[in-house]
């Protein structure tokens, strides 16, 4: 049983030294000064405590918890990010030593000059708002009916799992065929149905290209957003669904009043990684058209790899990316906080 | 359309003896929507694996989905070796192996502590972890491999290891936190009260609960991290370190590729991944932790 | 940790060798070579064992030969070139666009001394080794093989449209692939979703229509792409035979899928390179069903490329690159290796013998021209090659007039900065 004195420090009156003391502790660099530590928590008769008791501070707790994450994180993810972000007032091809500096030169070239950039805006868009809308749409409704005591729902389950986990350029492939005009699958099963109208130059023509590539892209992520929604509707309590139909709700409103509700969460939580995966899509074009035909299939996120890795103008790429990377946080950043806002008022 | 049965297939299956014969044509419908679409889903696998199984010539000459008429499974014989398999699976398994139980682990703290202890800087904390799972990474492969080789990690695994657990942080962290979240206040305050520390809460309680979600991330950093390509090309230079999906380049030539071997291979890499999906998808099961979280 | 450990116990494992190594004073040569896989696992093989024949003949020393796809290949040598973690020897397409950039970041050595020590050019093919000479600052780069591309075409489908004998002149071809259309066979099959395969026929249909020298100055960007009218006719000649002639749909494929309908007889030319030979034996086909002949363009070069092996400055042991280089180069590695990574080899002293009926003529088609005219992405610079190509495909799917297309280019490479 430790000692009452060592209580979390928020129970202490505040006073201005004090306030100084524990902001610098909130910074973490003095946390290691165990007199530092006492004076902010306006105890100073514990300065040279023990190690076990100083942990107990649940700051210090917070601190153990965050650090060795952060700092990876830190250092090989945002660290090379903050590079990019410098790389796109530069101008570099990989190879030489110098970088110059060229200021907006790069914004300004794919803004105004670019043939391609604008392209590849409007197609992320439509692309986001159909990834935002049927992967997810199409996960629910397999996790719901998955969720429920049916015949072989581990197999189902699992087949509806497997796109994921096949490497995307795999998944290229495999659709790559499957829409070949001549040997695929598609066509030679209309053309043995007889509905020949219905071919399509799935791949080739510019206006139903982007959309060919979607479904591949359906195919494989639906998993995905499955796999969440199994997980979050364990959430659901049974006991209350019980509860509603015995009171005489329909499966409608089981559904609107328990069942939704308890998944606000895993939706956002969907919504938003669906949001982000989509504005990265890569692999799948990639994969099945290059961008093509004629780069009508060019998404923000293939463009900026295009730029940096084959034409190796990095300084373009990185600043395509920080174009896709402001677009993507303007679009989360303010729905987090709606999502956050929302939950703390419940709460 | 599908909204509707489900929860009436509930209904059915609780009142048991006393089923309702009305509800079962839904379920049945279902089922058969279900059946459909899950052959639709299955098509691609069928082609991948009739493609490993045929010739060279064969798979020139013969359409796609058709069955291979000699089986050629020298093909995986031939992959394996071709491909260094012996080497790439050592490789991919130790990497994955590491990388995801602890990138997961450490994800768990982090997305605990901004969860639950009150922080002058969580939101914040939080807002920079999601800013991570934006970043548009594959230009970023240039920058990498400078802060990696400036480390002298190009060509070990935690060269490779550290990136990954880097780039899983964000989507891990955002995820447990937004569980976490929504487990009651009740259960650690009352742990809390008793003195115990925020370790033991978050060891003894918030992990058990929240099992099935671990479950569901352990699945999805497994399949991500053993199909990962573009680092570790980028990263890994020496052949003898190569994973799984660098492998797979063996069998792309300039011009040709070899279809039967490469689609051996890729089952061989399918594999593994399908097993650890078989084996940690129990945990989704209703009713194993409902109770818990009532409490 | 367990990260921790593993570290440690990798970092002393090399401190550990790294110890041995200088107690015994053993010096260990060592050299790297980035290059590409080959289509048929054989050619690997060969590849692998010139490097462990040169260790056997060279005690003490150990080549390391690193093989990936195409693009991978690209990627990691651009990330690592400029790094002390680079190759020794790196493969690349001759040429301004590609190799030349490594060349214009001074990533290559020039050889210079040691085409004079190892006395190269008195063994190498003068059209392969020219190459070498397209940069300023020395020579660079060895050749590594040295490929032609030629129309291949079905023997029966020729004979069912009426077609006795090969064209000689762009009109004749013009004329054959219109009889063919009368017997209703698709002249060509492209994969347009690969670029540089329809790129192909752009690129012989620009030679035709203007010809050697200002080809080549339109290439080099020295000539306006407006102001050249066989400039805007070669687009206009390139959406005839993408539209009349040539099997239908193809923008969607890739190479691959339209080397499948080659081989089905869905159509009866494909503009392709000496490699498909081994491709059509390697999948089966009887090589009796198939014929080439260069794509008449009326004037006197070959359409054809090389891929060279560049000294990177940064290797370590230049000296030692250059000896791999002259030993994968020497007559008798190149005359054990015939056939397996090429259909010619480089090196002018090897003999043919026991070859396959189109290798045979491709034999003669290398010894009939002298003089080369390269593939346009290897010309262009790269960001030049991704606009050329989508003007190419959008006169190909009939989006823009030709007009507009040489248009667009030249206000893409005008506006290069």
């Amino acid at each position: 049983m430790p000692p009452s004195s060592c209580r979390p420090s928020s129970q202490v009156e505040p006073k201005s030294s004090l306030d100084a003391g524990r902001s610098r502790l909130q910074r973490g660099w003095l946390l290691l000064d165990p007199n530092a530590h006492a004076l902010a928590a306006g105890r100073p008769e514990q300065m040279r405590m023990s190690l076990r008791n100083r942990t107990h501070d649940p700051r210090v707790q917070a601190f153990l918890l965050l650090a060795p994450a952060m700092a990876i994180y830190a250092i090989f993810a945002l660290y090379p990010m903050l590079n990019v972000a410098i790389l796109s007032f530069q101008k570099w091809n990989g190879l030489d030593p110098q970088r110059p500096f060229v200021g907006l030169a790069n914004y300004q070239y794919i803004f105004t000059h670019d043939p391609v950039f604008w392209v590849a805006f409007r197609n992320t868009v439509i692309w986001t708002i159909m990834c935002l809308v049927f992967p997810p749409m199409v996960g629910l409704l397999l996790a719901l009916s998955l969720n429920q005591k049916i015949f072989g729902r581990n197999t189902f389950r699992a087949i509806f799992y497997l796109p994921v986990i096949i490497a995307p350029i795999a998944v290229a492939t495999m659709w790559k065929w499957m829409y070949d005009p001549f040997f695929g699958l598609f066509n030679e099963m209309l053309t043995s149905m007889g509905l020949q109208r219905w071919i399509k130059d799935w791949l080739g023509d510019r206006n139903i290209a982007l959309y060919s590539v979607f479904v591949a892209y359906l195919w494989q992520s639906v998993g995905f957003s499955m796999v969440l929604f199994l997980a979050g509707l364990q959430n659901v309590s049974q006991s209350l669904v019980e509860a509603a139909r015995i009171d005489g709700a329909g499966r409608w409103a089981v559904f609107k009043h328990v069942t939704f509700p308890a998944l606000r969460t895993t939706i956002t939580i969907v919504l938003v990684l669906s949001i982000i995966s989509s504005l990265k899509a890569f692999d799948i074009v990639y994969g099945l058209t290059g961008g093509g035909p004629a780069q009508s299939t060019q998404m923000l996120a293939l463009w900026a790899f295009t730029q940096a890795m084959q034409i190796f103008d990095f300084g373009r790429g990185a600043a395509i990316s920080v174009v896709l990377l402001l677009i993507t946080i303007a679009i989360v950043v303010p729905y987090l906080r709606w999502t956050q806002k929302h939950e703390e008022a419940e709460q | 359309m599908t909204v509707t049965p489900a929860e009436s297939i509930a209904v059915t299956f609780d009142t048991t003896a006393a089923g309702k014969p009305k509800r079962d044509p839904i379920l049945i419908a279902l089922w058969i929507s279900l059946i459909v679409v899950a052959l639709i889903w299955v098509a691609p696998f069928v082609f991948i694996v009739f493609t490993s199984l045929k010739t060279k010539a064969a798979v020139t000459s013969t359409g796609a989905f058709m069955p291979p008429v000699h089986f050629a499974f020298e093909n995986y014989g031939n992959a394996w070796s071709r491909g260094n398999f012996a080497s790439a699976f050592f490789n991919s398994v130790i990497i994955t192996v590491i990388k995801v139980p602890l990138g997961l682990a450490l994800s768990a703290m982090a997305a605990y502590a901004i969860a639950k202890i009150p922080l002058k800087s969580g939101k914040a904390l939080l807002l920079l972890v999601v800013f991570g799972t934006m970043i548009p990474f594959q230009v970023m492969l240039a920058p990498l491999f400078t802060l990696v080789n400036s480390l002298g990690l190009i060509d070990t695994y935690p060269g490779v290891i550290l990136p990954y657990i880097a780039f899983g942080v964000p989507y891990q962290v955002f995820i447990l936190h937004g569980f976490f979240k929504g487990i009651p206040k009740e259960l650690s305050e009352a742990a809390l009260i008793d003195g115990a520390s925020h370790f033991t809460i978050f060891r003894r309680i918030f992990l058990p609960v929240c099992l099935p979600v671990l479950a569901a991330l352990l699945i999805l950093d497994f399949v991500s991290t053993w199909n990962e390509f573009a680092m570790a090309l980028v990263l890994l230079q020496d052949q003898h370190m190569w994973t799984l999906p660098l492998g797979l380049m063996s069998f792309q030539g300039q011009f040709s590729s070899d279809y039967g071997q490469l689609n051996a291979a890729i089952v061989m890499t399918v594999l593994p991944a399908t097993l650890v999906y078989l084996i940690f998808q129990r945990y989704f099961v209703s009713g194993l932790t409902s109770g818990a979280v009532k409490g | 940790m367990r990260i921790n450990s593993k570290y440690v116990s990798r970092f002393g494992a090399i401190a550990i060798a790294a110890a041995a190594f200088a107690a015994t004073g053993v010096q260990a040569q060592d050299l790297t070579l980035w290059t590409l896989n080959f289509d048929n696992d054989a050619a690997n093989t060969a590849l692998k064992k010139v490097a462990t024949d040169f260790e056997a003949a060279n005690p003490g020393t150990h080549i390391e030969i690193v093989q990936r796809a195409v693009d991978e290949h690209k990627t990691a040598l651009r990330v690592a070139a400029g790094s002390s973690k680079g190759p020794d020897i790196y493969f690349s397409w001759a040429g301004l666009g590609l190799g030349g950039e490594y060349v214009k970041a001074g990533l290559s050595l020039p050889l210079d001394k040691y085409y004079t020590q190892y006395k190269w050019n008195d063994e190498l093919l003068p059209s392969a080794a020219a190459f070498a000479d397209l940069y300023p600052g020395g020579k660079h780069g060895v050749p590594f093989t040295f490929k032609g591309e030629a129309v291949y075409y079905n023997k029966k489908l020729f004979q069912q449209a009426g077609i006795t004998e090969e064209p000689k002149t762009y009109e004749d071809l013009l004329a054959d692939a219109e009889k063919l259309k009368t017997a209703g066979i698709p002249a060509f099959t492209f994969g347009g979703s690969v670029n540089w395969h329809v790129m192909r026929l752009m690129d012989v249909i620009l030679e035709t229509k203007c010809g050697a020298e200002k080809h080549d100055a339109l290439m080099a960007m020295k000539s306006d792409w407006t102001k050249e009218p066989c400039a805007t006719d070669a687009f206009a000649e390139f959406a005839k035979w993408t539209k009349d002639y040539t099997l239908q749909p193809f923008m969607g494929i890739d190479n691959k899928q339209s080397y499948s309908l080659f081989t089905a007889g869905r159509a009866a030319m494909m503009l392709e390179g000496d490699w498909l030979v081994s491709q059509l034996d390697g999948s089966g086909a009887n090589l009796d069903d198939y014929g080439i002949f260069p794509f008449p363009t009326n004037t006197n070069r070959l359409y054809g490329f090389a891929e060279y092996n560049y000294v990177s400055t940064k290797s370590k042991d230049p000296d030692l690159a250059a000896k791999f280089l002259d030993y994968f180069l020497s007559t008798k590695v190149q005359q054990d290796l015939v056939g397996q990574i090429s259909s010619i080899s480089v090196n002018k002293n090897v003999q043919y013998t026991n070859q396959k009926p189109l290798e045979a003529e491709w034999l003669d088609i290398f010894k009939t021209y002298s003089k080369v005219y390269m593939n346009g992405d290897q010309a262009f610079p790269l960001d030049v090659t991704t606009e050329y190509f989508r003007v190419i495909n959008d006169v190909a799917a009939g989006n823009i007039e030709p007009a507009d297309a040489a248009k667009q280019l030249q206000a893409f490479i005008a506006g290069r900065t």
